[in-house]
């Protein structure tokens, strides 16, 4: 027995074991009466039970002869009187007995002539306990009548015999014994499946309980020990066969309803059960109103569910119950049981200890198969239900295995899905180098641009003044050996003279030609004027360098302390031409304005840059140069004590200014309002991160038709930052 | 023809470079200078000059404008520009339009310059000769042409037969050297525009 096994499986095969024990026992047992001899019966119907025992002696015409061993009279109102020979005779150790535990009431009358010599009294309706057997122990002679009134209710078999009294008391003890083995296991049963049908909440159980129970009240109803139980209670004497036996079929009937499925397997049966539970309803009804007779009639008609129940079970195994095959065979045992008792009670089969065993032994074998029965239905619910378990296990490991697959695909999306993302990542981050790369180009473009043109600017202004100092040089010299020239035949002249040579006339004379032919006083003129030209073009030359000082480096991020007067007008010289040939320049310093940390070569590149883009603003709107006017001013901003604060740079002109939209855009990198490949578009954009780094605030004012402002304040207290990269 | 006076003009806003120049080339040529474009016009107008020079950045007008500017008027005086810095632009412009005869760059070497002022007058010169020669040969077709056609007259006051036959000869001979003619003009307006 495997460890999964449920404990039931166990427990049953401990019943079985114990049960069969039981069972062999009571089959060891031998607990029929061994009769001395035979008694003869003359049988008298007393109508309505109305006469008296003296009465008897009048009706000894009416007597008939009962013959069979087991005499029958079927159940009815009427009284019976029994007259019994063939005991004379026997010896003193003998008695009578009667093996009916189920008659109400038995009277044993001795009779000598008319006159009463002795009653004795047995039965259920005196509540008086006899045990299985009531034997009669009568102070007989042979002259004496010995008449029995016997009646009941149920049906009055009178299986009277002589026996001796060993043999009786023999015969008591092996029917308690055999009671008490049955009553034990019905017992062990009753426990056993109340014990199944609390453990498994089946319904079934329940009812079956109620089967067990009834059963065991009616097996111990026919063999009169239910009078252990209610004895006392006259009315419970008369009908507790019949009340347990109604409650046994209707626990039968609403068992077999539950354990045949008959509303799933038999529907149509489920009509003929309402039925027989109506019978037996009606017959409880009965025995409640006082009509005991048709009460036990009508239990006996209930019989009828045994057969019922018999084909029905056949029914439901054909129709795919399973376990309604053990309900069949039980059924089966205990219809075989019960149609043994019958036919032995009608004389059919002899009244042997082994026919004696058949009824409680059907009824236990009954009970017994019905139990393996819902052990079976339980097992096969098990099963069910472990098939329903492996099925929804084998689901849920499909599911499971689903699950897993479509987590492997989505993991593998999300891979895939990652790389893609990571590749357009890096390829996203190499246009970004890319485009951070050609904006480095585009700036070093725009730095190489506008260092070109200050380069042109330079050089032009440069070229000038270099190109007078070196033509000047030369006339110069020219001059210079003319004038020598007249100067030495002025020497030679005057030298003659003074020795009083001959021809000092004549010498000076050639002199005076000389000097004429030179023209002496234009040479003279002219000389001053070429070396003054010399002297201001190296003055000019010297100018432009300083200014160029000013700058400091051109490209650089050193921060220098600088005049913004300076570092304007040296912006302005240097664009030179370029700006002042375009358009008049006019500038306006304020006195005392406080020199700026800043890096002047850079702030030069600002200054230079809107100057330039002011003329051109001009050019465009005006034909002559006069009108064209660009304001550069430099002035002071304080606070409300006096104490300088911020220095502000104005650059306006009076060209054609901007609209709106255009005026917001000029600081966006490669915006351009210039031809395609005339403007990189940068020339502010680079203009407006040099100014965010000093910290500066930008202010651009402009109109169509007016001109612009740009209004550039740098504050004091703050340094400039380094370039950014 | 190099012994003849040469005669320059030299325009430039800055009025030292001017007098530089004059100091310079006073002794091999007549030089006039000139610090203002629309005086250097009226200069022009009023005499004859063989070389005119001009600084190419001046205010309100480039040197290649000003050329622009005396072109029409002054076809056959040679060009020359001077600047103190050669930007492409003036370069590609001044090609393009065909104004100039030579670029010279400041600061100037004499000996240079002087070289260009003589070779830019002797394509004054040859140009004003060709047209010179050019306008003899005309003259002389036209002469030619008005003989012929004054004999052709006589031949058909003549008379018949002969007579009448050589004035047509005469006719035809005289439509072709007045066809003549005219090709020859063209093709000197043509070397001239080419030459300028």
């Amino acid at each position: 027995m495997s460890l999964g096994r449920p404990p039931y499986g166990r427990v049953r095969g401990q019943i079985l074991l114990w049960i069969t024990f039981a069972a062999g026992l009571v089959g060891c047992m031998d607990p029929a009466v061994r009769t001395v001899d035979a008694l003869q019966l003359d049988v008298l119907r007393d109508p309505g039970g109305q006469w008296a025992a003296e009465d008897v002696a009048f009706h000894l015409d009416e007597l008939e002869s009962l013959d069979t061993e087991r005499p029958n009279l079927g159940s009815t109102h009427d009284a019976f009187w029994v007259r019994v020979n063939g005991w004379q005779g026997a010896p003193r150790q003998a008695r009578i007995t009667l093996e009916n535990a189920t008659l109400d009431s038995i009277e044993a009358v001795i009779l000598d002539g008319g006159r009463v010599l002795g009653k004795q009294r047995s039965g259920a309706a005196y509540g008086r306990w006899e045990g299985l057997i009531p034997s009669f122990n009568l102070p007989l002679n042979d002259q004496h009548a010995l008449w029995f009134r016997v009646r009941s209710t149920k049906p009055l078999v009178l299986p009277f015999s002589l026996t001796r009294l060993d043999e009786v008391n023999r015969v008591r003890e092996q029917r308690d014994l055999a009671a008490a083995l049955y009553t034990g296991i019905v017992i062990a049963i009753l426990v056993y499946n109340i014990f199944l049908a609390f453990s498994t909440g089946q319904s079934a159980y329940f009812s079956y309980t109620l089967v067990v129970v009834t059963v065991g009240l009616v097996q111990w109803g026919f063999n009169g020990y239910d009078r252990l139980l209610w004895g006392h209670i006259p009315w419970m004497a008369r009908n507790g066969l019949t009340v347990s036996g109604a409650a046994s079929g209707l626990a039968a009937l609403v068992f077999a309803r539950d354990f045949l499925e008959v509303r799933r397997y038999t529907p149509k049966w489920n009509r003929l059960i309402q039925v027989l539970l109506g019978v037996y309803g009606l017959a409880l009804v009965a025995a409640m109103v006082g009509r005991p007779i048709l009460a036990y009639n009508l239990v006996n008609l209930g019989a009828l569910s045994a057969p019922a129940m018999l084909i029905m079970s056949l029914v439901s195994w054909r129709r795919g119950n399973s376990t309604a095959l053990w309900f069949f065979v039980a059924w089966g045992i205990f219809i075989a049981a019960v149609t043994a008792q019958a036919l032995r009670d009608f004389g059919v089969l002899p009244n042997t200890s082994t026919t004696a065993l058949f009824l409680p032994l059907g009824t236990v074998f009954q009970m017994l198969l019905l139990s393996f029965a819902l052990g079976d239905r339980i097992n096969l619910l098990k099963r069910s239900s472990d098939m329903a378990n492996a099925k929804a296990l084998a689901a849920s490991l499909e599911n499971e295995r689903i699950v897993k697959e479509q987590n492997a695909e989505l993991e593998e999306r999300v891979r895939r899905r990652t790389e893609d993302l990571a590749s357009a990542n890096s390829d996203l981050s190499k246009t970004l180098e890319e485009l951070q790369g050609a904006q480095d180009q585009l700036i070093q473009t725009e730095k190489l641009a506008s260092l070109g043109q200050m380069t042109a600017g330079i050089a032009h202004e440069l070229n000038n003044p270099i190109n007078y100092v070196q033509s000047n040089a030369t006339s110069l010299r020219r001059d210079l050996e003319e004038l020598i020239e007249i100067v030495d035949a002025f020497s030679d002249a005057s030298a003659a003279v003074a020795e009083g040579a001959q021809g000092a006339a004549k010498l000076a004379e050639s002199a005076r030609d000389k000097a004429r032919q030179y023209d002496l006083d234009f040479l003279k003129q002219e000389s001053r004027e070429l070396i003054r030209g010399i002297l201001e073009g190296a003055e000019r030359t010297s100018r432009i360098v300083g200014g160029l000082r000013v700058f400091g480096r051109m490209d650089g991020d050193q921060l220098v302390e600088a005049s913004l007067a300076d570092l304007l007008e040296a912006s302005i010289t240097v664009l030179g031409n370029r700006a002042r040939s375009r358009a008049r320049i006019v500038t306006e310093f304020a006195d005392g304005v406080p020199p700026l940390y800043c890096q002047s070569g850079r702030l030069s590149q600002v200054f230079m840059n809107i100057i330039v883009n002011g003329v051109q603003a001009t050019e465009s709107r005006w034909e002559e140069v006069e009108q064209r006017e660009v304001r550069v001013e430099l002035d002071r901003v304080t606070d409300a004590d006096g104490a300088d604060k911020a220095v502000v740079v104005r650059i306006q002109d009076n060209g054609t200014g901007m609209d709106e939209a255009t005026r917001q855009r000029i600081f966006d990198p490669f915006y351009t309002t210039k031809e395609v490949g005339k403007g990189t578009g940068l020339g502010l954009s680079i203009v407006k991160g040099i100014l965010d780094d000093h910290h500066a605030d930008v202010v651009v004012t402009s109109a169509i038709g007016t001109g612009t402002t740009f209004a550039l304040t740098f504050p004091l207290d703050t340094r400039p930052e380094p370039e950014s990269p | 023809m190099s012994d003849d006076i040469i005669r320059v003009l030299y325009l430039d806003d800055e009025e030292p470079n001017l007098f530089s120049f004059k100091a310079a080339f006073r002794r091999d040529f007549e030089v006039h200078t000139c610090d203002e474009p629309h005086k250097a016009v009226r200069m022009l107008d009023d005499h004859e000059f063989h070389v005119v020079l001009s600084d190419q950045r001046m205010p309100r007008i480039s040197g290649v404008e000003f050329f622009e500017l005396i072109m029409p008027d002054h076809p056959d005086v040679s060009r020359v520009l001077v600047t103190g810095y050669a930007d492409t632009d003036a370069v590609v412009d001044a090609i393009n339009k065909g104004q100039v005869y030579r670029f010279v760059s400041k600061p100037w070497n004499e000996e240079e310059l002087r070289g260009v002022i003589r070779s830019a007058y002797a394509l004054n010169r040859s140009r004003v000769n060709s047209a010179q020669q050019g306008h003899q040969v005309l003259g002389a077709l036209d002469g030619f042409a008005a003989e012929t056609e004054r004999l052709a007259e006589l031949a058909r006051s003549g008379g018949e037969g002969v007579a009448a036959s050589v004035a047509s000869d005469l006719a035809t001979l005289e439509s072709n050297i007045r066809a003549e003619r005219e090709r020859f003009d063209l093709w000197l307006q043509e070397n001239q525009r080419r030459q300028g």
